[in-house]
């Protein structure tokens, strides 16, 4: 049976013409998708039951389910700073139980933006964000930039269907439709096939996007000879080029958000476009990461009025990145007990984050075996979301889609796991609230 | 099963012709009856103020726009903290709310039913996403079609029917009630950065006017019959001299008839269109030639978009106006320009009682509420959170019973302001009847909700019922403003489809509430030439396949679906 | 005069969060009553009296004649003196984040390090960190237009990145070096570091921001003045930041 429109739960791409082939209840076909895509369709070595363990080197046991909710539930209800953390493999329906949870343990909730893209929401406070949805930008733009970003690699077919081969309605010639410039430290697969790479020394970034606001600004004159590793011809001509577009577009990504400066240079690239709309049309988009993890921004902001590290332990959503942020709690020793829930602390976390997780109880909720099932206490495996649960997500544009179910299999959800957790906290903690 | 009575109630229902009357209401299994049993729950209103429940025709509460205004405003969120309660949820924020906020406060009000007013077809799922999780209203959402290259592509193509067959479909695919029109032509200009300057400038690459757009989307939504009409945000909003345009507006539909009882025209936050001068420095209130339009003629209705002073939150599908007022005041902007069908803009500003532009604009809509002889014309709005946060409506309402109350909140406004308008002059004050009107029983009947029950409190309406901690014989409105305003702002009691959800200003239960849509059929051959466009835009153009762009049903847990067809 | 000594009984791990200690909450109150005083370990409400060993000497009617003494290292205590109109915190330690936050008057010294946010928009008063402060020294809230609006901040020590953003008022010196962006997005006040720094002064449209040591990499938005002496020391005028029409003043040496 060849089940169509699917949707791909990887990245942030969000691709939604898979086509998937099942077979006795078994995906043995991906059509149309990237490697990495098909891949986790395709599916893996999972976690077979839930098993739990006292002391992190020694050996897991396998435990009932019951057993490893209600001891997940203990640890949490007698937390003082709980962390609830990862979120974006998941779809939206289990992220509104994760801030539910969150209320009823006085803990902090986070996602993986907080090592990624989180940086960008804080540009966004400052600047906001003139943006679109992808299709915008694929019948529009003629002149796109890779800013920091390497969608060869990242984000495999994002030139194809969006930024850079599609033929839409303003950009009938596909790849002759537009010019494509790279701005990055070193020549990536991008920038190979980029029409202009323009190198930028580490750390400089923000120094160059302030220099083409001058060019924008008619203000060049200030500007000195080179700036960031880039000579001022040279920034006078992408700076005019950039004036002349009819849309521009600006893609960004790690090299942005995690190099010097962080959120500063995403506010200053904010401004850019921003300035770059007295002259033409211009939009900048981030390359969000998980195929869900802006859903859990999304989620996370109606839910509490705050896209991400939300500390709930006064009891009011308190918000402040740099003192909520899961690294930011992790590395100071503050928090006595961790969930990991579609997201992979162990592996993205810096030593000294995980240095404190494996001080303190861990439970993993994750149909897959990863480096934080190296540091856990309680492991709860779950349905792949995506593949056998269907649910909400939002692509990297925040346009929400129906992620399909593809087979059947026994094992619960995120969301049950967690509407059995909250509910046996409920019982722990009383009535009173 | 569940039966109450509310007896000694003062109750002004001016669908049902009711002004003032003292009398009981019965209720039974969420509906308004003739009469219950002895046993049923009694509250005594002890000839308090007793409303149906307010509706709220044009607010933005949900979706894409508003989870953009909170992601940008942490300093908006950080405001208004409360913890939860047995009952309710934490909330947050004071323009932007969270979902729970945003429901409760509206029925700490005595409100009950809320039109989210712009939802891109595309982005619906979202909207019905947050809808879900706004407590207790009951609510529906308006569709955008004014931009649209499938609505536009028709209207060159002079096929009526293949738009009325998109419109239908639109509907469907959006769960939405009705058509909603923003600056016609212009989301598309946006789409290059360029902008539609009136009613007879194509629409660059589609070769059709907003004059088009607005004219034949009139038609079709008559040729569907759907329950609403047309909800139109003019061209030109927020430049000085945009009157003429709104009034040549007004005249395209002035021939449109309905089958139903309704207006043919909705014309949203007008004050904002309502300006006159050149430019900045001469700009005046043009609110008396837009009153005497509406005095003299009875298709169309508006509603006022209310400034409030203070903290706002704009947010539109205005994409050119947003980015205007965005450089203009050198604040945060963002951006969100939707593929094929429209542009929406969010960005923070305040107004300041020293700015005679605001005073000026604070002036018109006030004007346009007292100078329309007709309250049945002229909705109470703000335009959440445009013009202000929808909180702050008692205090609006407050203004336009009381010449007091307005000429207080003058004493803090800037003096130019009142050489540019008149509202120093005008000594109208609005009674209880008429502030019914204007904040339920005109609301209902423009979105063509009455005969769903709502607005009302005759037998057969939902029992959806307001009762406020005044005694309208014994207070004077006039004077007693700061006591009228406090009793609008938490109701003594807020009664939902029989439920009390709102005692003494507090929450007490938090129901769902139903997303009322539409289900509309159009010919068949209008639908299949429609399908080939469609299909044909959906491989080309869209970066979502067909098959997964539909609202489904999972996003609309309640739904009250209204069936209406071609005529 | 009301002095009230606090020893921490513990080196607390989770934060505790203590915008309950100030003099205005202090004023009149007896040890019992100041030991009743409720802060938070994480979730967890706590009485003063479990967190601090508690001794009061003196009494006072207002703020202004209290003054409270904590000595030991409260690293892992947040909020100490918050909204405080006057009166005096002396911390003979390290303290944590968001100290003297929204002080409106008073004088806090700390004796030893402040993490993150000392003095985060305040408007009057007086903070004085004797060691190394961290981020955003006397900065805003996320989206707020202006942080400090008034009062003064110094550091003897080092602070790091974004010194005074969103500044709209008042006066922060930095005796060592700062990190990066001191004075970005400044409306308004004076920024004074003694010693290194980078980026300074970016997207600032008023202001006054003068460095005594080295600049790492100028911000290529600023229009080079000439030299001018500023209280008898010698510096390069430039004026910017012009991408916004800033005439922000940036004295470097």
């Amino acid at each position: 049976m060849i089940i169509k429109d699917v949707l791909c739960p990887f990245c942030g791409c969000l691709c939604d013409d898979l086509a998937v082939e099942v077979e006795n209840n078994k995906v043995v076909d991906v059509k149309h998708a990237c490697k990495i895509g098909a891949s986790k369709i395709m599916g893996h070595d999972r976690i077979k039951a839930p098993m739990m363990r006292d002391d992190k080197n020694g050996e897991f046991r396998e435990v009932s389910y019951d057993e490893a909710i209600n001891e997940s539930a203990k640890i949490l209800a007698n937390s003082k700073r709980p962390l609830l953390y990862g979120w974006a493999s998941g779809v939206c329906e289990m992220m509104k139980k994760g801030v539910l949870l969150n209320e009823e343990v006085g803990g902090i909730i986070d996602n993986t933006a907080s090592v990624c893209h989180g940086p960008s929401a804080l540009g966004v406070h400052e600047k906001g964000l003139p943006t679109g949805t992808l299709g915008q930008f694929a019948n529009r733009s003629d002149l796109v930039v890779f800013w920091g970003c390497n969608p060869v690699q990242a984000h495999p077919r994002h030139m194809s269907r969006y930024s850079v081969f599609n033929k839409g309605f303003f950009t009938a010639k596909g790849r002759k439709s537009r010019k494509v410039v790279v701005f990055d430290v070193r020549k990536t697969d991008t920038a190979e096939m980029a029409d202009e790479y323009v190198q930028v020394n580490p750390g400089e970034d923000y120094l160059v996007i302030s220099a083409l606001r001058a060019v924008v600004a008619d203000k060049a004159d200030v500007v000195p000879d080179s700036v960031g590793g880039v000579p001022k011809e040279k920034l006078v001509e992408l700076g005019e080029a950039m004036k002349g577009a009819k849309y521009g577009m600006v893609y960004f990504g790690m090299g942005l958000t995690q190099s010097r400066g962080k959120y500063k240079n995403i506010d200053n690239a904010v401004s850019l476009i921003t300035e770059l709309n007295a002259h033409g049309k211009h939009s900048i988009l981030p390359m969000r990461g998980h195929y869900n993890v802006t859903g859990f921004g999304q989620v996370c902001a109606w839910e509490t009025g705050f896209a991400n590290a939300v500390d709930m332990s006064r009891g009011i959503p308190y918000y402040n990145p740099g003192e909520t942020c899961s690294n930011d709690l992790l590395m100071r020793e503050e928090i006595d007990a961790a969930m990991v829930i579609a997201g992979d602390a162990g592996a993205h976390f810096p030593a000294q984050s995980i240095a404190r997780m494996g001080k303190v109880p861990v439970i993993q909720v994750d149909p897959f075996h990863n480096p934080t099932t190296e540091m856990a206490n309680i492991v709860i495996p779950t349905k792949v979301s995506g593949v056998e649960l269907e649910g909400t997500a939002y692509r990297m544009d925040a346009v929400s889609l129906r992620m399909r179910k593809l087979v059947d299999v026994d094992f619960p959800s995120d969301e049950e796991v967690l509407d059995k957790i909250i509910a046996k906290i409920r019982e722990i903690k009383g009535a009173s609230s | 099963m569940s039966e109450m009575r509310i007896k000694n109630a003062t109750v002004y229902d001016p669908i049902n012709g009711i002004n003032g009357d003292l009398m009981d209401i019965a209720v039974k299994d969420g509906k308004i009856v003739d009469s219950v049993g002895g046993s049923a729950q009694t509250i005594d209103a002890g000839g308090r103020l007793v409303y149906p429940g307010g509706v709220d025709a044009h607010t933005h509460i949900a979706g894409s726009k508003v989870n953009v205004g909170r992601i940008m405003r942490p300093d908006d969120s950080r405001l208004n903290n409360k913890p939860r309660t047995k009952v309710t949820r934490p909330r947050t924020g004071y323009t932007v709310p969270n979902v729970y906020s945003m429901g409760y406060g509206y029925a700490e009000m005595g409100y009950t039913t809320a039109f989210e007013a712009a939802v891109p077809i595309l982005k619906a799922r979202h909207t019905h996403e947050e809808l879900e999780e706004i407590p207790i209203l009951d609510k529906a959402g308006l569709t955008l079609f004014g931009s649209n290259w499938m609505v536009m592509d028709a209207i060159r193509e002079d096929d009526l029917d293949r738009l009325a067959a998109y419109v239908a479909w639109g509907l469907l695919a959006s769960r939405g009630w009705g058509i909603k029109i923003v600056n016609p032509g212009g989301g598309e200009a946006w789409g290059f950065g360029k902008n539609v300057s009136g009613l007879d400038d194509p629409v660059p690459n589609f070769e059709v006017t907003p004059r088009q757009i607005v004219r034949q989307l009139a038609e079709a939504n008559e040729k569907l019959n759907l329950p609403h009409s047309i909800h139109l945000h003019c061209n030109n909003l927020g430049k000085p001299g945009n009157y003429e345009t709104t009034l040549a507006t007004f005249d395209v539909c002035k021939d449109i008839k309905s089958k139903r009882d309704r207006q043919s025209l909705h014309v949203t936050h007008v004050q904002f269109n309502a300006w006159g001068g050149n430019h900045w420095g001469d700009i005046e209130s043009k609110s008396e030639p837009i009153a005497d339009y509406l005095n003299k003629n009875d298709f169309l209705t508006i509603d006022m978009g209310q400034l409030v002073f203070g903290s706002a939150t704009t947010m539109t599908a205005d994409g050119p106006v947003q980015y205007a007022n965005a450089r203009l005041l050198k604040a945060r902007w963002s951006n969100g320009d939707v593929e094929l069908e429209d542009s929406s803009g969010v960005t923070p500003l305040e107004y300041h009682p020293q700015s005679y532009i605001h005073g000026i604009m604070w002036a018109i809509g006030l004007e346009l509420a007292l100078l329309t002889k007709d309250p049945w014309k002229v909705l109470m709005t703000t335009d959440h959170p445009n013009g202000g946060p929808y909180v702050n409506y008692p205090m609006v309402m407050t203004m336009l019973m009381s010449k007091k109350r307005r000429e207080k909140e003058m004493e803090k406004i800037a003096e130019l302001t009142f050489d540019r308008t008149s509202i120093a002059g005008i000594d109208r004050e609005l009674d209880w009847y008429d502030i019914a009107i204007k904040t339920r029983a005109a609301h209902a009947k423009v979105q063509g909700i009455i005969e769903l029950g709502k607005g009302h409190l005759g037998v057969g309406a939902d029992a959806d019922i307001a009762i406020y901690d005044i005694k309208p014989d014994e207070t004077d409105a006039t004077v007693e403003f700061d006591k009228v305003e406090a009793a609008f702002r938490h109701a003594a009691y807020t009664i939902k489809g029989g439920e009390i959800v709102v005692k003494d200003g507090e929450i007490t239960a938090t129901p769902k509430g139903r997303t009322y849509w539409v289900k509309a059929t159009a010919p068949a051959d209008g639908h299949e030439r429609m399908m080939e466009d469609l299909k044909m835009k959906f491989k080309k153009y869209y970066s979502v396949n067909m098959a997964n762009y539909m609202v489904q049903d999972e996003y609309v847990e309640h739904p009250y679906v209204f069936e209406t067809g071609y005529q | 005069m009301q002095t009230v000594t606090l020893v921490p009984k513990e080196q607390f791990k989770i934060s505790v969060e203590a915008e309950t200690i100030t003099p205005d909450n202090f004023a009149g109150k007896s040890a019992d009553e100041i030991g009743a005083v409720v802060a938070y370990e994480g979730n967890a409400p706590r009485p003063l009296s479990e967190l601090f060993e508690i001794s009061v000497d003196g009494s006072a009617d207002a703020a202004d004649d209290v003054k409270i003494e904590i000595n030991g290292n409260v690293n892992r205590v947040k909020r100490i003196g918050e909204a405080m109109t006057a009166g005096l915190i002396m911390i003979n330690g390290d303290v944590d984040m968001r100290c003297g936050a929204k002080m409106k008057g008073g004088t806090i010294t700390i004796k030893g390090n402040a993490d993150s946010w000392v003095g985060q928009e305040m408007t009057g008063g007086e903070i004085n960190v004797q060691g190394d402060a961290s981020y955003y020294v006397g900065a805003g809230y996320r989206g707020e237009a202006c942080g400090m609006r008034g009062g003064k901040i110094t550091v003897f020590g080092n602070a790091n990145d974004f010194v005074g953003e969103h500044m709209c008022g008042g006066e922060i010196v930095i005796k060592g070096n700062a990190g990066i962006m001191p004075g970005v997005s400044n409306k308004g006040g004076k920024i004074v570091i003694g010693g290194d720094t980078d980026m300074p002064g970016s997207e600032m449209t008023k202001g006054t921001i003068i460095v005594k040591g080295k600049v790492k990499d100028m911000m290529p938005v600023y229009q080079k003045e000439g030299i001018e002496s500023v209280d008898g020391e010698e510096f390069t005028k430039y004026v910017g930041d012009v991408v916004v029409d800033g005439v922000g003043e940036l004295f470097v040496k």
